[in-house]
């Protein structure tokens, strides 16, 4: 039994799909409204509902604007000076709002990265994180943040050279003749720790405490202090992973009946492997920039959607576009509300549960890791 | 009029560089609109030959002509729409269907944001129809059996309409009355559709039964070709395959059978 046809073992219900997306739109609506009220400022449910809906902000596009674009976009447009707001609806839509924005767009980024590295290296343990693309992108992104703190803006293209580095490596240590799912992980993890270990080698080039702590909720990946600039920078590169992902569906379907088939079907398989690997390291890479190395998610999403509606791609990457962020809005909100006032990086739920998912999927899995 | 054909020229494959070749000086010429056998014992090169034809393994020398032109030099979807070939080994996820695994052998035909016109859904009916897996078109691949299952991949082979189709070994693993079935299939591609069809077969009374044409190997070199009955011979087989045969023929339908009798020549 090949590994490809361990991927996707069970039979799909028909109507799955419509109640996989109402279930995460439910998960999401619910998670988003209690990030939205909870925090060091309460609000009762109804309060935040209320600063959602806010008429000040949603009778007013240039308030809308403003909020989104920033301030320095406003004063290059002329909006002038902004309405004060009420305090509640301040809170709501600078700080909790794009916070639960920027983890929407990252669990998209995430569980499609994941989907379309298991379709591309023929491996279901193959995710952002333990193909070593995410340690990769956070190295490359310490390394501008600590020693070439001018380069900000370019974060991401950083995080996704990052990223490229480390596949490349990975791909090269595992290579023998093809790969197997093991070796690409074992040199996934090898990788991960090197880059990991120069990681906090970087830290302590900085002096400056506050910049250890940051950078260290940032390794274990954090939405913490995520606000709009965050999602203006990710939100680019999640509608190109979308529309990419989904217009690739049929390729990727075609790379689950092996290398060897689909060249005969007439597939250039080297390439689009290899433009389809870009777009799953920009989609890894971005989220990286964003939230830090939140781990397994990119694991999890495709597996869990699988089981649900099937291998075949377009409904594999539609469940994730809904079930991703469901995930990510889930494990945000308990992160940042379960020891109020302290908050937890998001990636240390995620880590918790992606751990004990991938030694269930391993009890339950016999074929996994046969070679 | 273009040229039309599948022919090897002088052909050398490898697959380790610093190895003895697979293939050494082979030229053959796949005759159109027929239905041609590889016969051979194990590693003789066969299975190597049927991959370098379809352009799955570049040669290292020599090139492949089809239909006038040098297939290095197409493109991969056109290539795919003139031949298909199944490997010995399906890879395909359990839970796809009987229908969608037919419908991957359109991706030639389509575009990257191109959905499916009325011809493809034309193309699988058809596949479906002449394969006889219209009952089973819902069921996951998971759920068919062995002989089923060669029968969808042979479907999806011919949802892709390709004018030559090279099979390598569709009967082994199969038993008795799934290799009919397999065969019997094989047979209305070629007799109804035209199809020019190449297998790569172990079972020499499959080939003998069922192929117009019969392709020898021994150890990298074409050592016979031409109608069953004239290449397998008592002493082209035993060449063959080291191993005395007993021919046993049928005048009255003009069929024969080889029966092994016992290894020959040194081990």
């Amino acid at each position: 039994m090949t590994v490809s046809q361990a991927i996707g073992g069970r039979k799909p219900g028909r109507g799955s799909i419509a109640a996989l997306m109402a279930a995460s739109l439910g998960i999401i609506l619910v998670a988003a409204v209690a990030q939205t009220a909870g925090g060091s400022y309460q609000m009762t449910w109804r309060q935040a509902w209320d600063a959602l809906t806010d008429p000040a902000v949603w009778r007013q596009p240039s308030v809308l604007l403003r909020l989104f674009f920033g301030e320095s976009f406003a004063q290059a447009h002329g909006f002038g000076d902004m309405k004060p707001l009420a305090t509640s609806t301040l809170i709501v839509w600078n700080v909790r709002l794009p916070r639960v924005l920027a983890g929407l767009l990252v669990g998209i980024n995430l569980s499609f990265s994941g989907s379309i590295f298991q379709a591309v290296t023929h491996n279901e343990l193959a995710s952002p994180y333990l193909l070593g693309v995410s340690s990769g992108a956070g190295l490359a992104i310490l390394t501008v943040l600590v020693l070439f703190p001018a380069w900000g803006p370019f974060i991401p293209l950083a995080a996704m050279a990052g990223g490229t580095l480390a596949f490349l490596v990975v791909y090269a240590i595992a290579w023998n003749r093809g790969t197997s799912p093991v070796r690409l992980v074992l040199a996934g993890v090898i990788v991960g720790a090197i880059a990991g270990s120069l990681q906090s080698g970087i830290f302590f080039l900085a002096r400056d405490i506050n910049v250890m702590q940051n950078a260290l909720a940032w390794t274990v990946g954090s939405l913490i202090g995520a606000d709009w600039r965050q999602v203006r920078m990710i939100l680019p590169w999640t509608i190109a992973t979308v529309v990419l992902g989904i217009s690739a569906s049929r390729d990727l379907d075609l790379l689950l009946l092996g290398e060897a088939n689909a060249r005969a079907l007439g597939m250039a398989v080297e390439r689009n492997r290899f433009l389809l690997a870009a777009v799953a390291i920009m989609a890894a890479g971005s989220s990286v920039a964003v939230a830090g190395i939140v781990g397994f998610v990119g694991l999890i999403v495709p597996h869990v959607v699988r089981g649900l509606v099937g291998s075949a791609h377009t409904r594999l990457l539609l469940g994730c576009l809904f079930a991703g962020p469901a995930l990510m809005a889930s494990a945000d909100a308990f992160a940042r509300l379960i020891a109020n006032p302290v908050q937890i990086p998001v990636g240390i739920v995620t880590g918790l549960l992606g751990g004990v998912f991938f030694l269930c999927l391993m009890r339950q899995r016999r074929e996994i890791g046969k070679p | 009029m273009r040229n039309q054909g599948l022919e090897a020229e002088r052909l050398r494959l490898r697959y380790d560089p610093h190895g003895p070749p697979v293939i050494d000086d082979g030229s053959l010429q796949i005759p159109v609109g027929k239905i041609s056998a590889l016969i051979g014992a194990n590693g003789s090169g066969k299975s190597t030959l049927l991959k370098a034809l379809a352009r799955q393994l570049p040669p290292e020398s020599g090139r492949i002509i089809l239909d006038g032109c040098d297939i290095a030099a197409l493109a991969p979807r056109q290539l795919a729409r003139k031949l298909g070939i199944l490997f010995q080994e399906h890879i395909a996820p359990r839970d796809l269907t009987v229908q969608q695994l037919i419908f991957h052998g359109r991706y030639p035909h389509l575009g990257l944001f191109e959905s499916p016109t009325p011809e493809d859904h034309a193309a699988v009916e058809t596949a479906l129809q002449i394969a006889d897996l219209e009952g089973l078109r819902h069921r996951p691949l998971g759920e068919l059996s062995g002989g089923q299952l060669q029968l969808a991949w042979i479907a999806m082979a011919l949802a892709q309409s390709p004018s030559y189709l090279l099979l390598d070994e569709p009967t082994t693993f199969l038993d008795i009355a799934h290799q009919f079935d397999v065969m019997d299939l094989i047979l209305r591609l070629n007799r109804k559709l035209g199809k020019t069809i190449v297998i790569v077969v172990h079972d020499l009374n499959l080939a003998a039964r069922y192929a117009d044409h019969v392709f020898a190997l021994r150890a990298g070199k074409l050592v016979a070709s031409g109608e069953p009955s004239k290449v397998m011979s008592v002493d082209t087989l035993r060449y063959v395959f080291d191993v005395e045969m007993r021919m046993i023929r049928n005048e009255a339908d003009q069929t024969f059978f080889c029966i092994p009798i016992r290894r020959a020549g040194p081990r």
